[in-house]
């Protein structure tokens, strides 16, 4: 167990580390244009070479990946942090309020989220990071919810749980020291997917134009490559490889996360 | 005379299950519209102003105003865009007037429900061969190993990374397959993009086959159907797959919003027609009627679709009739 723990943990580590390296070797910041430089290949002096009107993909693309971690992380927390307890509420106080709140995570769970994004974006004139991460945390909280739901009706009924209330500890112990820790344990599986998906969900959205104003993301990247697809393949690859790698870390970490609960 | 009651009550249930669906679908569209609704009309900033750019004069605001209806209270657009919303009736195109909303949008779902159609049929069929192969004798250890590593890493790929990878491959390297944007691209280029919408179901749809099928394999009726002589493959296809055709539509079920997402990422490389690129056209234009058509539309081709899943579910499975 702890040596997957670490294990899980690299790639993410390296993505962020590569990230922060890429940005001090570039050394110039990510939106200087140099339009005669436009599309040129890999280089000594640019090593993952340039994109349209001369931008250099290695400061755009550490930038992007650095930004796409930090924003799925942030959401990725804060969506753990209202679904879980909203999970575990429903399922102490049962009864009506547990059906709602099984319902709702059914209905937003079943959401197109994407054309949802898509449609609630289009309410601001240039979409900034603030309003995308918001708009991730607009669903990604019912994952955790039902999660949370599922695994606390579990434990309610739990032999350990029931003795634990028979010797005598308060409400608030039980739910502290028997039911919070074997909560956490499962719904944390869920971070290292939501954020993988968030690095996608964010990527695919620069993708199809709907990308934070200052256009440093990875889906910028490959709309720029797949519109010079026959001039210059490498921006391409450079962005295919840049958010498969990103959306893998998230997943791997989110692993190491449960390894690391359970080790405990 | 029993077996046509039993047929009847059958049928009944069928529709009980299907009403629930109705009942459920509705709540799902009602939701999505109304979340778009208050995106649009409750958030800061003016829609009509959005609509127009900053440039605009007060008399082009007014009148933008009135064809939205925005100067009326926000109970009364509301109740207005619900009964609009009942009769699939969300007004004119603000750029194309004259031309409703809607009509607009019903254009434009034929080719992406096209596309999202061949990308089901395509993805299932695939992710169920691969698992029927990785479960059955055919195979040694060590080739069913590795169609199960496949299956992990086709789930674990990024449409929006592999999509453009694999045409610049395809269509630039081999030159097998015609180029993003070709206007004559016709049957391959579907067929070509819905291969690519179908790769990360196929891999969805294989992992759980492969789950399910792994767990009935020591089942007894199958145990039964090989010592009474029928093959492997009788075995696999006409007596294990029927079992596990539920887990199968609810996992397609479920990858179906991530579908209807890489529809639109797809659309927009591919440069094809579809509700995709109208859902865009709208933003960057700013038509609103327009854009909470799309996404209505979207809605209900994603809940009619499970909607038909289920009942496919139930017509296949007796089990999942159940006596509720």
């Amino acid at each position: 167990m702890r040596r997957a723990r670490w294990l899980d943990l690299a790639p993410l580590v390296v993505v962020v580390v590569a990230g922060g390296v890429g940005l001090m070797l570039a050394g110039a910041p990510a939106a200087r244009l140099e339009p005669a430089r436009a599309w040129c290949a890999p280089s000594s002096a640019r090593p993952l070479g340039c994109g349209e009107a001369g931008v250099d993909l290695l400061a755009v693309v550490s930038s992007a990946a650095l930004h796409a971690v930090a924003l799925a992380v942030t959401v990725s927390l804060g969506s753990f942090a209202i679904g879980t307890p909203l999970g575990v509420a429903a399922a102490l106080a049962r009864g009506r309020f547990e059906r709602i709140v099984e319902r709702a995570c059914d209905l937003v769970q079943a959401f197109p989220t994407f054309m949802l994004a898509l449609a609630v974006l289009s309410a601001v004139r240039v979409p900034s990071r603030v309003h995308i991460g918001a708009v991730f945390a607009l669903t990604a909280w019912a994952p955790f919810a039902r999660l949370a739901l599922a695994q606390t009706r579990v434990l309610r009924g739990a032999a350990f749980v029931e003795a634990a209330v028979a010797l005598g500890r308060g409400r608030l112990g039980v739910l502290v020291r028997h039911v919070l820790p074997n909560v956490l344990s499962v719904v944390a599986v869920q971070l290292g997917s939501t954020g993988a998906a968030i690095v996608v969900s964010e990527a695919a959205l620069a993708f199809v134009g709907l990308g934070p104003r200052d256009g440093v993301s990875l889906g910028g990247v490959l709309d720029q490559g797949v519109a010079a697809m026959l001039r210059a393949p490498h921006v391409l690859v450079v962005g295919a490889v840049a958010v498969f790698a990103t959306s893998v870390a998230m997943l791997t970490a989110g692993r190491g996360l449960v390894s690391r609960q359970r080790w405990r | 005379m029993r077996r046509v009651a039993a047929r009847l009550s059958g049928l009944r249930r069928v529709s009980r299950v299907v009403g629930g669906r109705v009942i459920e679908s509705v709540a799902v569209v009602g939701a999505l519209a109304s979340l778009v609704f208050v995106a649009l009309r409750v958030l800061p900033g003016d829609p009509a102003r959005l609509v127009l750019g900053d440039a605009a004069g007060p008399a082009d605001l007014a009148r933008v105003r009135a064809a939205l209806h925005l100067d009326e209270p926000l109970l009364a657009q509301y109740v207005r865009f619900l009964r609009g919303l009942s009769r699939l009736d969300l007004g004119d195109s603000l750029r194309r007037p004259g031309t409703s909303a809607m009509a607009r949008v019903g254009e434009a779902l034929g080719p992406t429900a096209e596309l999202a159609l061949v990308a089901v049929m395509m993805g299932a069929v695939a992710g169920v061969l691969a698992a029927v192969a990785a479960s059955g004798p055919w195979l040694g250890t060590r080739a069913r190993a590795w169609i199960d590593r496949g299956l992990i890493v086709a789930a674990a790929s990024p449409l929006v990374a592999f999509a453009p990878v694999v045409t610049w491959v395809l269509a630039v390297r081999v030159r097998v397959v015609p180029l993003p944007g070709d206007p004559d691209a016709g049957a391959s280029g579907l067929f070509f993009a819905s291969g690519l919408l179908a790769i990360p179901l196929a891999a969805h749809v294989g992992r759980i086959a492969r789950a399910a099928l792994t767990d009935i394999g020591q089942a007894t009726f199958l145990t039964v159907a090989s010592a009474k002589g029928a093959p492997p493959l009788r075995v696999w296809v006409v007596h294990a797959l029927p079992a596990v055709v539920g887990p199968i539509v609810t996992v397609v079920a479920t990858q179906l919003g991530a579908l209807l997402g890489g529809a639109v990422v797809l659309e927009r490389m591919f440069e094809r027609w579809g509700l995709g690129t109208l859902i865009l056209e709208a933003y960057a234009t700013r038509d609103l009627p327009v854009l909470e058509g799309a996404v209505v539309a979207a809605g209900l081709l994603f809940v009619g679709a499970q909607a038909l899943g289920a009942a496919v579910h139930v017509a296949i499975d007796p089990r999942a009739r159940g006596d509720r």
